[in-house]
């Protein structure tokens, strides 16, 4: 313990959370349960500014269209971008769509501003209206504990309709996937592989994270550890 | 996540009794098997969640709701008349026309909310087969039941709910609300009673989380809430689901007060397309929600919008009744 009330500037990691619009608090509230042996400090990023003194970023669910409009109104979108090329990003929900390269379905007329950051082309409301939205026990890839079930919540959640990784972009990782029978029932298609990108809903690109559902609405922090150990602490 | 309503509920068989035919789309009964659920208060809660830090406008047609979701409204309310209208016109005012929510949720990419009257079941399950995201069970439409409000857990889409104190709020919730708003006195462009109705629940909640068990009993009793969720309440310090200002919002100040007030987020009526330069206006208060704790930028935002909405003193004589009072 003596060593551990030393903590020196370098044990210091800063993780911003997007405080712009959506559910920042939760993001918050997870990170701060996490047992990690270093001096974790959140920053709520609304400004150029706080964004600078971040380490990682975590963009939160929220509606994709208001946070790309809040950003560019504060300033944030250039430093956003610059940071996806430099520094750990996670984007859940509508974090992942802002992660996205781009957007294939359901984007806003008159188009929608994007951080690119992850090779894939997403579709925004996948499976539809709010009716749709469901909850479903994941399997994991490479997460601790990974026999056990992950209980997602997929809220008007985006699909990822293709991945357009290039040789010379950092590899990606599928993390998690869902069975064929939850896609909805507009993208399924006969003979369709069990390895179809539209049935992956988690997956890291270099230091990058991006997930479809919401690991901040639940009390299972194994994404929020995931995401600091293995993106932020050890690349 | 505890899913209190992820055991299949027949659609048809909603508060009335008498069966009716399923109207929900049958792929949503399809993939209700074991290992997926839908409409559990999980994703009906979580959706309130993810609306947070955010604004909800009133449209009445597919032009607004494109200037709403360009101006960054998180979602959209659709309706036939804005409160102030319903106000001016009287008459009964009841859920829109299907047809006119339906060409707006095509018109925009974000969550579309529409009303039903109170205790109005048949209207919202209607409008759970229209495929909106949110219902609100207002009291700005004319109550169709003085006793009863709509049993919320027998539909998969989430509903939103007024209060005007923490007893109405855990009422409305045990009976599957997901998502409280204040009543505060809609189409007035008067945020005294917005104000009244958070600063109620705020010092109700104060008081309950320093109670012990015994006191919670008898306070529980007092406010005619449900015992479990007054404890929780208590122990959360906070209502336990989201909750966002509503009734009488009309400039950025009104918006960042009710949000340094303990807010979630707001929804804004009459407040928007009742005034001089409805984009601009509804930009600001976006703006002014995410700094809101931010004085210079709400200077800056709140400049040159041009006129507010003409707002109304909220007394015996004003036009249209007070609204708030509707809700038991």
């Amino acid at each position: 313990m003596a060593d551990q009330g030393k903590l020196t500037y370098l044990d210091r990691i800063s993780i911003g959370i997007l405080a712009l619009q959506g559910a920042f608090a939760e993001h918050e509230a997870s990170l701060h349960r996490l047992k990690i042996n270093r001096q974790l400090h959140v920053i709520l990023v609304r400004t150029p500014e706080e964004l600078s003194q971040c380490d990682a970023l975590i963009i939160p669910g929220g509606e994709s269209t208001t946070i790309a409009l809040l950003a560019r109104l504060a300033g944030l979108l250039e430093p956003l971008k610059d940071f996806t090329k430099s520094k750990p990003i996670w984007g859940t929900c509508a974090g992942a769509i802002l992660l996205s390269q781009s957007v294939s379905g359901g984007a806003k007329k008159g188009g929608q501003e994007l951080l690119g950051g992850i090779s894939i082309k997403i579709a925004r409301n996948g499976w539809g209206s709010q009716i749709e939205s469901f909850e479903a026990p994941l399997e994991l890839n490479g997460i601790r504990e990974s026999t056990r079930p992950f209980q997602a919540l997929f809220i008007r959640a985006p699909v990822v309709v293709e991945i357009l990784s290039f040789p010379e972009d950092p590899l990606i990782t599928v993390v998690a996937r869902i069975p064929l029978e939850l896609l909805p029932p507009a993208l399924i298609e006969e003979n369709m592989s069990e390895n179809d990108p539209r049935t992956v809903v988690a997956l890291r690109q270099g230091r990058h994270l991006l997930t479809t559902f919401h690991p901040e609405l639940t009390e299972d922090d194994r994404f929020h550890e995931y995401f600091v150990h293995s993106c932020v602490l050890s690349p | 996540m505890t899913s209190p309503n992820s055991s299949p509920v027949p659609q048809g068989a909603v508060a009335g009794g008498t069966a009716t035919p399923s109207i929900a789309p049958s792929r949503s009964v399809q993939r209700d098997g074991p290992n997926s659920s839908l409409g559990t208060f999980g994703v009906k809660s979580g959706l309130a969640q993810m609306l947070k830090g955010g604004v909800i406008m009133d449209v009445i047609n597919p032009e607004q709701a494109r200037i709403a979701e360009e101006a960054g409204a998180v979602a959209v309310m659709a309706l036939e008349r804005v409160p102030a209208d319903i106000r001016a016109e009287g008459g009964v005012a009841r859920m829109s026309d299907p047809a006119m929510i339906k060409s707006i949720v095509d018109a925009v990419t974000i969550p579309v909310m529409a009303k039903c009257r109170i205790g109005h079941f048949v209207e919202a399950q209607i409008l759970q087969a229209v495929g909106v995201d949110y219902i609100d069970e207002s009291e700005v439409l004319t109550p169709a039941d003085e006793e009863h409000h709509i049993n919320k857990h027998n539909f998969k889409i989430p509903f939103v709910c007024g209060a005007r104190d923490l007893g109405e709020a855990l009422r409305r919730i045990s009976e599957g609300a997901a998502f409280i708003r204040t009543k505060g006195e809609a189409g007035t462009g008067n945020i005294v009673e917005a104000v009244r109705h958070e600063r109620a629940v705020n010092s109700e909640i104060r008081k309950a989380s320093a109670m012990n068990e015994e006191e919670l009993y008898s306070y529980a009793k007092q406010i005619q809430a449900p015992f479990h969720l007054l404890k929780e309440t208590a122990r959360l310090k906070r209502l336990p689901v989201v909750n966002f200002a509503a009734g009488g919002i009309a400039t950025p100040a009104d918006a960042a007060l009710m949000m340094q007030l303990g807010c979630d987020g707001v929804f804004v009526g009459s407040g928007i397309f009742k005034s001089g330069d409805a984009p601009k206006r509804a930009r600001a208060i976006v703006q002014a929600v995410t700094h809101y704790n931010n004085p210079k930028t709400l200077a800056e935002v709140s400049e040159d919008l041009g006129p507010a909405m003409v707002g109304l003193t909220i007394d015996d004589k004003l036009t249209g009744g007070r609204l708030a009072a509707r809700g038991w």
